[in-house]
């Protein structure tokens, strides 16, 4: 026998105990990592979000709408060199799917402005040619399945159809950009003038526009939002990539939440988990007056409930990393192109520092009263 | 010089604001290779005085002095220390711990030595011989009797070869004849292997097989005796 080994065995004095409390916390674990895999997904940077490209939005919430005539205004700015607008249309193109991104669009503008966006010159023809023209990106192309040439019926509940029926495009191309993560969010895109005629809607969603000195930047967003600034459709101008950062801060929120739940997840592990521990340290009192007395110091034996709870806390904390790193390379193949679930070193220091922190906090009253307790005493209790 | 050596020593506890005097005034002195019972009535503070010699508690006042070292002066760190080169304990009830087997519960006190491994497990298996009970090795203390599971208590006090064993009514849980074997195969100790042996115990007959008897009564020794006196004591 060792030392290691004696305390292994001390441990599992009452096994099933003891087991049942490490899958607790193993499962506390599990879901730590997971939770913020999925968490560190959602507040991922798009560092590779130009600062050329800016956008003029409403003020107030990305889904209102702006006036037409903001866009000759905005052009007038100096240092803006070409601008176009996009509205939200909230596509779906399949019964039961979530919308996907689709933008009513100033064809003829658009891909000027998004010059890092690559599409054919005949299929950007096609496009500006017919009204019911549209082009899709090759995700949603592969998403649904769609092939140029095709009708594609889409509904939207932002903007139904009059007739009821869904609308139909013609689907003339299809585009891309240089940039990979990007090429996963890009839009399914068609005529704005073809809605503005089916339903009467006159404003846009927000204004896309580049700048010649992306130094200038703030300034320009400081003279745009305070040309509206006292109107009822006040307007907050952003780089594409603070745009960017600040849709998924919003989603952030939700990395936010998970954070507190899994706070909330520990805190109620260290109170069970600490419970245990006092009550295998309070049955072991006997044991431990015996340890003393055949000459293992104070320190000795409370370093050896410290050790206890710091291996009960960490065995615990590897197999949940571990299980959870499995799971996350199972899901990955059926995540979209471009979501990367793994386990990423922050995360690991983290869930290590939490197992350890954990572990002294709940070995430390044992550890102590171990220390402290006097050995004609506990053999008296017996 | 004698082996233990108590001077002057007084133990008092607190209990809440009172002071219980347990030891009163005790001087005496135990030889080495010696086998000494202590009785006297419960209560009388036989196990304290057990504790003291055995380093386990400290006097309020006065000198206990083992195997040459002051014990009243040493750290706690140091006197553990001490406990696990010098002393074997023996307890009424065995204290063996329940999850471990016979021979790991010998093996425990010399964790705390240099040994090997090899070694360690070696002299475990030693000491379980000398009590008997090799082909109870992989045994737990709850497939033992309480007999066996004193032997087992009484391997694990002499496997680090301590010169002095404290014996705590090592026979006050057991029936006559297994008493009896206990008490025999500490004679052999005593005899054979040169231990010191101090025995607390309520039962006459286990103390006819200790060369003196000390009389503890309401914390004064009142009596020391050699065996051969005890009878002429009662006698007259
Ligand atoms: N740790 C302690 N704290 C407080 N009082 C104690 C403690 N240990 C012993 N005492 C008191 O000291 C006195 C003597 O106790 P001790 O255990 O030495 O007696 P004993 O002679 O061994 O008795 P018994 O034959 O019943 O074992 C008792 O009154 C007991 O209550
Ligand atoms: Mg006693």
């Amino acid at each position: 026998m060792t030392t290691f080994g004696f305390l292994i065995k001390s441990m599992f004095r009452r096994k099933l105990l003891v087991t049942l409390s490490m899958l607790s916390l193993t499962t506390a674990f599990l879901l730590f990592i997971l939770l913020r895999s999925v968490a560190v997904l959602f507040s991922g940077d798009f560092a590779s979000v130009s600062d050329v490209h800016m956008q003029t939005a409403s003020k107030y919430a990305i889904i209102l709408l702006l006036p037409h005539r903001y866009g000759e205004e905005i052009a007038a700015v100096e240092g803006v060199r070409a601008i176009t607008f996009a509205s939200w249309f909230g596509g779906v193109f399949k019964e039961g799917d979530d919308s996907a991104m689709t933008f009513a669009v100033d064809p003829s503008t658009y891909f000027e402005v998004h010059e890092n966006y690559q599409i054919s010159s005949e299929h950007l023809d096609a496009f500006l040619e017919l009204r019911t023209a549209a082009v899709a990106p090759e995700a949603i192309m592969e998403r649904y399945d769609l092939e140029v040439g095709q009708k594609v019926p889409v509904t939207s509940s932002i903007f139904p159809n009059i007739n009821g029926e869904p609308w139909t495009f013609d689907l003339v191309g299809t585009y891309s950009s240089e940039n990979e993560v990007e090429a996963d969010y890009l839009p399914f895109l068609f005529h704005y003038e073809y809605l503005k005629e089916a339903t009467g809607v006159s404003d846009v969603g927000w204004y896309t526009f580049t700048i010649e000195d992306p130094e200038k930047a703030s300034e320009i967003a400081h003279i745009i939002d305070s040309k509206f600034e006292n109107t009822a459709d006040a307007t907050k101008t952003m780089t594409e990539s603070e745009a960017m950062k600040n849709w998924m801060s919003q989603i952030g929120d939700i990395g936010l939440m998970m954070n507190g739940i899994i706070g909330a997840v520990f805190f109620t592990m260290l109170l069970l988990t600490a419970n245990t521990m006092i009550h295998s340290y309070r049955q072991r009192i006997p044991d431990l007056a015996v340890l003393k007395t055949l000459g293992f110091s104070n320190n000795k034996v409370a370093g050896f409930m410290l050790f206890e709870s710091l291996l009960f806390c960490t065995t615990s904390a590897a197999v949940g990393i571990g299980i959870a790193t499995l799971a996350l390379n199972g899901i990955g193949p059926f995540l979209p192109t471009g979501f990367v679930l793994a386990v990423t070193g922050p995360t690991l220091i983290w869930g290590t520092s939490i197992a350890l922190g954990l572990g002294l906090v709940i070995g430390l009253v044992p550890a102590i009263s171990a220390n402290r307790l006097v050995i004609v005493n506990a053999l008296h209790t017996k | 010089m004698a082996l233990v050596n108590l001077e002057s020593v007084w133990k008092s506890y607190k209990k809440g604001r009172d002071r219980v005097e347990v030891l009163n005034d005790i001087s005496f002195r135990v030889n080495s290779r010696e086998f000494v019972a202590l009785m006297g009535p419960s209560g009388s503070g036989k196990t304290t005085m057990l504790n003291l010699i055995g380093g386990l508690d400290r006097p309020t006042s006065g000198v206990v002095t083992v195997n040459d070292v002051v014990l009243n002066s040493l750290s706690s760190g140091k006197l553990a220390r001490w406990r696990s080169e010098s002393i074997g304990f023996v307890f009424q009830f065995y204290n063996l711990l329940p999850v471990f087997s016979a021979r790991q519960n010998v093996e425990l006190p010399l964790l705390l030595t240099k040994l090997s491994r090899k070694q360690r497990k070696k002299n475990a298996a030693l000491a379980l011989d000398i009590v008997g009970l090799s082909d109870r090795a992989r045994h737990t203390p709850a497939r033992l009797s309480g007999g066996q599971q004193q032997r087992v208590a009484i391997a694990r006090a002499i496997v680090a070869d301590p010169k002095i064993l404290v014996c705590d009514e090592p026979t006050g849980d057991l029936d006559r004849s297994t008493a009896t074997e206990i008490l025999r195969l500490l004679q052999i100790l005593n005899q054979e292997h040169d231990k010191t042996i101090i025995m607390v115990t309520h039962d006459p007959k286990a103390a006819e097989y200790a060369k003196r008897t000390m009389l503890l009564d309401k914390g004064k020794l009142v009596s020391s005796l050699l065996q051969s006196e005890v009878g002429a004591e009662v006698e007259t």
